[in-house]
């Protein structure tokens, strides 16, 4: 069996993490472009019904502000796993 | 739910119930001397409610874009957001005066307060629809 130095692990260590920081910022990218067709179809509605555009926005608003969450999840485990270890 | 037809009361609401819920652990921190936790979470807070009502003018805006360019346009400023949020984590990292998962509490508790409300507002409605069909 190959055993490594504890620097050659440490460094693994480091690599691994990083690597795992990257793959979680691809969780980042989704609400974007979720939140930008959201935002198309909503001016789509708002042409079809102008009096609906206080409640369009509204339902909006809280659409993206929980669609976004996810995004912000794969932020903080980003840096943590950046700085922590 | 109340105030759907309007967007500034609703975005008034939400605030509203999410400060109301934040004063439980902030003052929780307060008490037990707990400060960095007490600033990451009003840092949170603040920076939360900012880009909320950055939103609100975000979508206002788009609404009166064609649809290709309100698609372009939310999913840019998701991005500039997105930096918005780093930066402020990065910032709570950072700073040894400011609690890291306390600040990103701090950013979550408005997208908790809006699950919560509808899902009690769900909640509410099936009750009422139960006792309706009982009388």
């Amino acid at each position: 069996m190959v055993e490594f130095s504890p620097d050659v692990i440490d460094t693994i260590i480091k690599a691994a993490a990083l690597l795992g920081a990257g793959f979680a910022m691809i969780a980042g990218i989704g609400p974007g472009v979720g939140q930008g067709y959201a935002a198309g179809k909503a001016v789509e509605a708002v042409a079809r019904d102008p009096e609906a555009r206080g409640n369009i926005i509204t339902t909006m608003l809280l659409g993206q502000a929980v669609a976004e969450s996810t995004g912000v999840y794969s932020l903080v485990i980003a840096i943590v796993l950046i700085f922590t270890i | 739910m109340k105030y759907v037809d309007d967007p500034v009361k609703m975005q008034k609401e939400i605030i509203k119930r999410s400060y109301i819920i934040a004063v439980i652990p902030v003052v929780y921190s307060l008490l037990s001397g707990e400060f960095p936790t007490m600033m990451g979470l009003l840092f949170g807070i603040i920076i939360s409610t900012l880009i909320l009502r950055l939103r609100v003018i975000h979508i206002e805006r788009s609404l009166n874009m064609n649809e290709k360019k309100a698609n372009t346009f939310i999913r840019n400023r998701y991005f500039i957001e997105f930096a918005i949020y780093f930066v402020v984590l990065l910032v709570a990292r950072k700073n040894p005066s400011l609690n890291f998962l306390a600040t990103a509490a701090g950013l979550f508790l408005i997208k908790f307060t809006v699950i919560g409300w509808v899902i009690l507002d769900m909640l509410k409605q099936s009750w009422q629809k139960k006792i309706d069909s009982y009388k």
